[in-house]
């Protein structure tokens, strides 16, 4: 029969396309071969928390924001110990100028 | 080198680098804002907060006591060049060397006097709360109380602080 057989017989090949029956597939298939495949992916690697972190380093908006976040506390601090630094070197000043060091 | 690595890494010296330079830009300019002149009394202002008449005062108390402080340390510095003087050249404390070390000694008294008697007046022309704090704060620095009592007299009870 094999003999016989004419490859390029296309009412052939139709016929033999048509005679192949596709079995129904079972109910819920495509979520339940999703569900498989998630519980056999492979578990988390070391490096893989440094990834995402590099993932969400990279993205604009999060590095926009840190970068922001990091120059308004720091321009607050800095004015603070500013301040601070300021009030005591004027103290220091008026001391040293009612209070000679040679007085106390 | 891992690039995930790499990239945070170079993340963090950035961070690191954007909070320093704000930080340290900050405070220079803050304190350069804040500095006040030399021989301003506004720190006094700032800390005691005095009315402006009780200011106006003060600043003439301070101006007065500033001139008698200047005679009083050229008096101090001529005693100490004749004790200088009185020990020089000899291993031993002479009576002539005591007695100028004795009028040195009463010299600085007189002006600590003077000193704490202007502490005094000063306090007196500031809300009685403030005065109490003001003296009891530059009594401490001034007569090296200071070390010996580390909890700072600034910080009075909540209720006594006037809130910014």
């Amino acid at each position: 029969m094999k003999e016989n057989m004419n490859p390029d017989d296309v009412k052939l090949s139709a016929l033999l396309r048509e005679s192949r029956v596709s079995p129904a597939l079972p109910p819920r298939f495509q979520e339940n071969v999703w569900r498989r495949i998630e519980a056999n992916a492979v578990p988390a690697q070391a490096g893989s928390w440094l990834d995402a972190l590099a993932v969400l380093v990279l993205r604009p908006r999060f590095a926009l924001a840190t970068a922001a976040a990091l120059v308004v506390a720091g321009a607050l601090l800095g004015a603070r110990a500013g301040d601070l630094a300021a009030n005591q070197t004027a103290q220091s000043r008026y001391l040293s100028e009612v209070a000679p060091p040679a007085l106390r | 080198m891992n690039r995930s690595l790499v990239i945070v890494l170079g993340a963090l010296v950035l961070g690191v680098a954007l909070f320093g330079g704000s930080y340290v830009a900050s405070r220079h300019l803050c304190q350069v804002c804040v500095a006040q002149p030399p021989g301003s009394l506004d720190w006094l202002h700032n800390e005691f907060h005095p009315n402006p008449a009780e200011m106006a005062r003060i600043q003439k108390l301070h101006e007065h006591y500033l001139s008698q402080c200047a005679v009083m340390c050229r008096m101090v510095s001529e005693k100490k060049k004749e004790v200088a003087a009185a020990l020089n050249g000899t291993n031993q404390i002479s009576p002539a060397a005591e007695q100028k070390l004795a009028e040195l000694a009463a010299c600085r008294a007189h002006c600590q006097s003077q000193m704490l008697q202007y502490f005094a007046d000063v306090s007196q022309n500031m809300p009685p709360a403030e005065g109490r704090r003001y003296l009891a704060e530059m009594q401490q620095w001034t007569l090296g109380l200071r070390e010996e009592n580390p909890q700072p007299p600034s910080e009075p009870a909540a209720n006594e602080r006037p809130r910014h």
